[in-house]
């Protein structure tokens, strides 16, 4: 349903005393699947949150071809993405002063049908109706802004949803009933979903484990798979300059 | 008798489909075109026939008085001075504003000039919305000035919008706050093309316990310039608040100057203040939910000035 074909981003290199561009995403190539769940994982600055921005147009490509459902979008804006069916749930929502939870649900759902809202906020499992008449500002807990965020997602009806790092700043407690969530979606619509985590409770409820790294996917399969290679990473996110365990600046 | 334009006006500084049903009051380009009084709301001329004066009796409760300003004729320049006098424990909304239709190339203008005072625990809503249009190309100014008295315990809630059309506008807030009163000031202006705002807040806090609250928010779009100065004093126990917050669209310009000033050791003085373009991760966040750039612009903007 996502043919990825020689996606290439590049960015301006602002390090101290470098020049030039960086290449962050190179001659990327990836098929995701109709109905699939999907977990991206990967060491920090590997490009998962730049990949899923470039699905999604929020990040501009340098080059490549983003074919969804038949359709050629790299060169489609945001909104047009969104109208073609793709929903990005972001890692740390905007807040709004003098727009309600209320008010931003209709927008995502295109109607101001209350029926309709609350259907929603009932899938999204808040049980206050009284939420929708929240201002989306900066008063909000992180917990309460990414359940807003979930519910703006999920209202689009996505034919795929992308989200990004969608544990930050939820209590532990409320990890378990959010996959399930999204394993119902992903199920009762047949939501392609892609979720960007570290977070193990995510990737244990994917179909398809993909680990990033430089901007190439690394390893595609299931969990066990993934796991030698994850607890690799989930200690040591250097590699690269590693000089084994007896290197007395190792963090180990 | 109202005419069309009459009426388009009113409906957008008082939302007014046609003569009020409570009391009210409504002035056409310098003279009165209807009042109406009720049992617990007075107005009367003042002596020297420069505006009137409104008195809520004590004891007044959620009644409404009306006293719309709307000028249509060339070169008019309309000066009012308005006393409004709230009884003790009284409940009262008062919804004020000025409308302009320029149809020529002389200028048209009105200064308003309200002093109210709020006599002990009565509670007072003020609503005030200056706009103005027409296809004349004469200079629209608004100069309104309100100064508040709010005596022990009373409660003032004022909204003041300036919401478009307006070429020139000096705004002047004061206020002086006994024990126990409170006061909320949400201000909103919209300034375009090479329209000019200046809004200048003075907020005294002389009681025990008293607080004040003045947030206020700019939308500067085109090469226009909005000028927000506000100030605090505090001489008690008390507490105060100066938020503005300013959207700059274009080339528009904004200089935002909220001081502080405490006068007495408890007082509780604070003020946060932004001045920047609209945040793209708002703008990212709506077009990802289908709107356009520019529906993103215009619901951020709409959100923004309703001033939650």
């Amino acid at each position: 349903m996502l043919q990825i074909k020689d996606l290439t981003f590049r960015v301006n290199n602002t390090d101290p005393g470098a020049s030039g561009q960086k290449t962050i995403i190179d001659q990327f190539n990836y098929t995701f699947e109709q109905g699939k769940f999907y977990g991206i994982t990967g060491p920090n600055g590997s490009g998962k949150t730049t990949l899923a921005k470039l699905i999604m147009g929020i990040n501009p490509l340098t080059s490549g071809n983003l074919i969804f459902d038949g359709k050629e979008m790299a060169d489609m804006s945001i909104t047009d993405r969104a109208k073609l069916g793709i929903a990005y749930s972001f890692q740390n929502p905007a807040r709004f002063k003098g727009i309600t939870f209320r008010q931003l649900l209709s927008i995502a759902a295109e109607t101001e049908e209350e029926d309709v809202l609350q259907k929603i906020v009932a899938r999204v499992g808040i049980c206050s109706f009284d939420f929708l008449e929240k201002p989306v500002d900066s008063k909000l807990s992180g917990g309460e802004i990414k359940k807003i965020e979930l519910a703006t997602t999920i209202a689009r009806n996505p034919k795929l949803a992308i989200y990004d790092e969608p544990d930050t700043g939820i209590d532990l407690w409320t990890i378990g009933p959010m996959i399930e969530l999204l394993k119902k979606e992903q199920k009762a619509h047949h939501t392609t979903t892609i979720v960007v985590s570290h977070n193990k409770n995510f990737l244990e409820a994917a179909d398809v484990i993909l680990i990033l790294k430089k901007g190439k996917f690394v390893y595609e399969g299931n969990l066990d798979g993934a796991m030698p290679m994850l607890t690799d990473l989930s200690t040591c996110t250097l590699p690269d300059l590693c000089e084994g365990e007896n290197d007395v600046r190792c963090f180990r | 008798m109202l005419d069309a334009l009459d009426k388009e006006l009113l409906k957008t500084v008082a939302d007014l489909e046609d003569i009020p049903k409570g009391a009210y009051n409504i002035r056409k380009n310098g003279k009165l075109l209807g009042r109406k009084i009720s049992a617990n709301i007075n107005i009367e001329t003042n002596d020297q026939g420069t505006g009137i004066i409104i008195s809520v009796a004590p004891e007044t409760k959620n009644e409404s008085v009306h006293i719309p300003v709307i000028l249509s004729e060339a070169g008019l320049h309309d000066v009012v001075f308005n006393s409004f006098i709230i009884g003790e424990n009284a409940d009262v909304t008062i919804i004020a504003g000025c409308g302009i239709h320029c149809g020529g190339e002389q200028k048209e203008g009105h200064e308003g000039i309200h002093e109210f005072i709020v006599h002990a625990n009565a509670k007072m809503t003020y609503i005030e919305k200056h706009y103005a249009f027409g296809k004349g190309k004469g200079k629209r100014t608004l100069n309104p000035t309100t100064k508040v008295f709010l005596k022990q315990n009373a409660h003032a809630e004022m909204i003041l919008e300036q919401i478009g059309g307006v070429d020139a506008a000096e705004r002047i807030n004061e206020a002086t706050l006994d024990d126990g009163a409170s006061l909320l000031i949400k201000e909103n202006v919209l300034t375009e093309k090479t329209q000019t705002a200046q809004s200048t807040s003075k907020i005294i806090l002389n009681g025990l316990d008293c607080s004040a609250n003045l947030v206020a928010r700019s939308v500067i779009k085109g090469d226009s310039k909005q000028d927000f100065i506000a100030s605090i004093e505090a001489n008690n126990k008390c507490y105060g608040h100066i938020e503005c917050d300013a959207i700059i669209l274009d080339n528009g310009t904004s200089d935002t100057i909220p001081s502080l000033k405490a006068r007495h050791p408890d007082a509780e003085l604070t003020h946060e203040a932004s001045i920047g373009k609209i945040a793209d991760d708002q703008l990212m966040k709506l077009m990802s939910l289908g709107l356009t750039y520019d529906e993103a612009v215009n619901r951020i903007i709409q959100g923004f000035l309703k001033n939650l």
